[in-house]
């Protein structure tokens, strides 16, 4: 088995000024390739998390962090965040706090200006990596007269045009309307089948999480408190509860028959396989 | 959704042969003008540059949004000419052109008036019609060439792109307020708008500067740039005939003591009076429109 | 920090209607005169209801309900909310007539103290000091705000901020209430102290009008929908109507909630309940199941 590309080994970090630790004794890993969900109410340390994987934490923001975070092989309190940017790509809540050109060519275009990148390879890497975002034609629009969807897809080109392997999206949605939520889950999918990008993504919503991610890892006061698939974690549909954590609701309908012992077998958590069981259960029933 | 409030002044794309000139080019002459302007007091000179400015927007097809802009020069000319008949910049001996009431017109600060007011009208036409024909980010590239530092440069095109953004932050908060029933009118009612603002403009930049240094912002090697302007032999003309043709008019001038035709170009006694009738009027129409809004809203 | 104003507050004209929105053939069309926003909206609201307004942005969801509460108004066509036709009116005006909760709180916060953000809109409005103390005593419970009543309202975390954003407006107590995106960004514990709040001003009376794009909220909480597309008003029905309409959520590209989609695809083609809720799908369910049971069971 290949070496994990994110590894926490017993992080806990306090943000500067704070007594309060935002992580605590997080260890966890993360396969290349992998599509991760991180979940939690907010305050959990879901961000923290992700910023320690790019190296903003600490070697940004200061504070104090004890134990190690290696990211595809480097220890992140090593390196400047630039270097770490060549690794991971992060991208956050409000695309539009993420624009900073006249357009949305030199938006890609920063992160290869600031890494010296020549202009020959610049020409090329540019419209190849709007092409995977889905933005080609509008190299020369202004990034802030875009939808939200179409700037979040923009701020995503400009971290992947540093060509990252890991990709993390912080509640990339949570200020787009469905067709712009869409958009960037189904890109961000065929980033991680068709590349084998690692995706890590920080969401609260659950449906969209059982449908896309391998993996879930559940934040609680900092600390990593389950950590499987999502079929493992989103059918534990009390323990969730009691976080204030919602779960599909496919799995809570099943679970509220299962109480009444009238679910058996395993309890799905998309639509397909719920309306697949049901139907089954049903048609039992009549027979 | 997209709310791009249009700024005054912005580029209006297109493609006329003005916005295919390279940027140095346009700023030679925008600095000329600027130059020739404040060497001579010749209104000959002045009234053909600005006519000269407008015939280029014309050309560029900017002649809409440079006349929208232009509307700032109603109070500034309005005010300027009326002064200068109630109380000339020139030496005294004035001779009275007649009378409003109490108020004595005099027509000797005419000249001089328009003297004035064509230097910022010629400039300002030349300067807005390059900002109009020229991509900024051209702009900063060639400011960069020129050896302005990155950051500088970064900062001054930031703060171009975030204008319309605060201007539609303020917009929003001050619709919050006043949908809390906030009252009052004038400084009062923005005062509380100012601690959203703020803490948003904080917020941004501390998300911003993650995002950029994410992005390798900060590092300190060699940047390259992707967009590149490249200049042709057309623009080395259009420079050339600039740089000439605005030293050959600025040498006459300062040649001829500033080139002043006062003694020479004559307004008639009437035309004085009614000027300033004029002028006052549109002054003071100026001033009731901006205080009826203000208590409007 | 301003001085709170001590006028009392503006006689309200009651009109004998029971309508609490009447929008009649609205339309907007911004300043610029390039874009229409809306075009020639009728809508009719009863006092009392509690609706949602969904569509995709651009769609005219918040043009609609800035029209409703003042902050613009209608090119064309009449909006009168609470028998008062807002074009006659300042935003001021209409404040004790109708809340407006925008979708973030930073752009509405600014006292000194949380306390002070929820005394604020009441004193505009001229409530008398002892009701103020008494609503604001109130939503700090509701909305458990025990903690931070001295703070600043930027020195609190931001869910617990949207919170009082909105208790902020609750305390001007009035007789409708407009929500946008109220869950954006909002895990699952805030959303649901939104949502009790919701169904509580609905108890008590207050008309609800809440523009989101968070389905299962909606489902749980409101009566009546309006679909919005592209400037208009493509629907406006039940939530049980609306989502289980499939040809309309695919036109709009919206989704229903699981449930819903689940219900369609397994009880309804049998006749049952378009579900909207787990607990109403699971509730359907287990009458099929059980139904069946004891039948068995006698034949055996």
């Amino acid at each position: 088995m290949p070496e994990p590309i994110v590894i926490f080994d017993d992080v806990s970090y306090a943000y500067p000024g704070t007594e309060e630790l935002a992580l605590r004794g997080v260890s966890l890993e993360i396969q290349a390739g992998e599509y991760v969900a991180i979940l939690g109410l907010n305050g959990a340390g879901k961000t923290t998390l992700g910023l320690c994987v790019n190296g903003v934490i600490p070697t940004m923001l200061g504070g104090e962090l004890t134990g190690t975070v290696t990211v595809a092989g480097l220890n992140v309190i090593e390196y400047p965040v630039r270097e770490m940017a060549k690794v991971v790509g992060m991208v956050f809540d409000n695309p539009e706090f993420q624009m900073s050109q006249m357009s949305v060519a030199e938006e890609v275009a920063l992160g290869l200006e600031n890494a010296g990148v020549p202009y020959e390879d610049m020409k090329r890497i540019i419209p190849e990596t709007l092409e995977l975002v889905g933005l080609s034609g509008y190299e020369e629009r202004s990034p802030l007269g875009l939808s939200g969807g179409q700037q979040q897809r923009l701020a995503i080109a400009a971290v992947l045009a540093m060509k990252p392997n890991i990709l993390i999206m912080d509640e990339p949605t949570s200020n787009l309307d469905p067709i712009g939520k869409q958009e960037v889950f189904d890109m961000a999918a065929k980033l991680n089948r068709e590349r084998g990008m690692t995706v890590i993504v920080i969401e609260h919503e659950v449906e969209v999480m059982a449908r896309y991610a391998d993996r879930v890892i559940v934040l609680d006061k900092g600390r990593v408190i389950m950590n499987g698939t999502p079929d493992d974690i989103f059918t534990r549909v009390t323990e969730l509860a009691t976080l204030n954590l919602r779960v599909p609701e496919a799995a809570r309908v099943a679970t509220l028959l299962a109480e009444k012992d009238l679910w058996q077998g395993p309890v799905p958590i998309r639509t397909e396989p719920a309306i697949t069981a049901v139907n089954e259960l049903l048609g039992a029933t009549h027979a | 959704m997209s709310m791009q409030m249009a700024l005054p002044i912005a580029m209006i794309p297109g493609n006329s042969l003005i916005h295919r000139i390279t940027p140095l080019p346009k700023m030679i002459w925008v600095v000329g003008y600027i130059v020739l302007a404040f060497s001579t007091t010749n209104i000959v000179i002045l009234y053909s540059m600005a006519l000269f400015a407008f015939l280029i927007a014309v050309i560029s097809g900017v002649t809409r949004p440079l006349l929208k802009a232009c509307v700032i020069l109603v109070p500034i000319a309005s005010s300027l000419l009326a002064l200068q008949i109630i109380a000339p910049a020139v030496e005294k001996p004035w001779t009275s052109v007649g009378h409003i009431g109490a108020l004595a017109l005099y027509g000797n600060g005419v000249y001089y008036g328009f003297v004035l007011l064509g230097r910022i009208v010629a400039s300002l036409i030349m300067a807005l019609v390059v900002v109009m024909t020229t991509h900024p980010s051209d702009l900063f590239t060639t400011f960069a060439k020129l050896k302005i530092p990155y950051t500088f440069n970064f900062m001054l095109a930031m703060t171009l792109q975030l204008i319309p953004v605060f201007q539609r932050e303020v917009g929003i908060i001050m619709s919050a307020q006043k949908s809390r029933g906030m009252k009052g009118r004038g400084f009062s009612a923005v005062l509380p708008s100012f601690v959203p603002v703020f803490v948003g403009a904080i917020e941004r930049v501390q998300q911003l500067s993650i995002s950029l240094e994410s992005r390798g912002f900060g590092s300190a090697g060699i940047k390259t740039s992707y967009r590149q302007v490249k200049s042709r032999p057309s623009d080395w003309v259009v420079a050339i005939v600039g740089v000439v043709a605005i030293a050959t008019l600025a040498t006459m001038s300062i040649m001829r003591g500033t080139w002043n035709l006062s003694t020479v170009i004559l307004f008639p006694h009437a035309f004085v009076f009614w000027l300033f009738v004029v002028a006052a009027s549109v002054f003071a129409a100026v001033i009731l429109v901006t205080v009826f809004y203000m208590f409007k809203r | 920090m301003p001085e709170p104003t001590t006028t009392t507050a503006p006689a309200i004209a009651q009109l004998d209607t029971s309508l609490a929105i009447e929008v009649t053939g609205a339309s907007y069309v911004y300043p610029s005169g390039h874009v229409v926003a809306l075009d020639g909206v009728d809508l009719r609201v009863e006092r009392g209801e509690i609706l949602g307004i969904i569509g995709q942005n651009g769609s005219g969801k918040t043009t609609l309900t800035k029209l409703f509460n003042g902050l613009l108004k209608p090119s064309a066509g009449r909006v009168i909310v609470n028998g008062v036709d807002t074009a006659t009116k300042t935003v001021q005006q209409m404040a004790p007539h109708i809340g407006y909760v925008f979708q973030n709180p930073n752009h509405q916060l600014f006292a000194r103290t949380v306390q002070a953000e929820l005394e604020f809109g009441p004193r505009n409005i001229g409530v008398p000091a002892e009701e103020i103390a008494e609503r604001v005593r109130n939503a700090v419970e509701f909305f458990g705000l025990q903690d931070v009543v001295d703070e600043h309202p930027y020195r609190v975390s931001f869910p617990v901020r949207k919170l009082v954003g909105i208790a902020s407006i609750v305390t001007m107590q009035p007789s409708i209430l407009i929500f946008d995106e109220p869950s954006t960004g909002q895990d699952h514990q805030t959303t649901h102290i939104i949502n009790d709040l919701m169904r509580r001003l609905r108890d008590e009376g207050t008309t609800v009008v809440c523009v989101s794009h968070d389905m299962p909220l909606l489902a749980d909480v409101v009566e009546r929908v309006i679909v919005m597309k592209e400037t208009r008003i493509i629907a406006d029905a039940s939530p049980r109507e609306v989502f289980a309409d499939q040809t309309l959520m695919a036109r709009t590209n919206l989704q229903a909630p699981q449930s819903t989609q689940i219900a369609l695809a397994t009880v309804v083609p049998l006749g049952g309940p378009v579900a909207l809720t787990p607990s109403e799908l699971a509730s359907d369910l287990e009458r099929r199941l059980t139904a069946h049971v004891p039948s068995t069971k006698i034949t055996k």
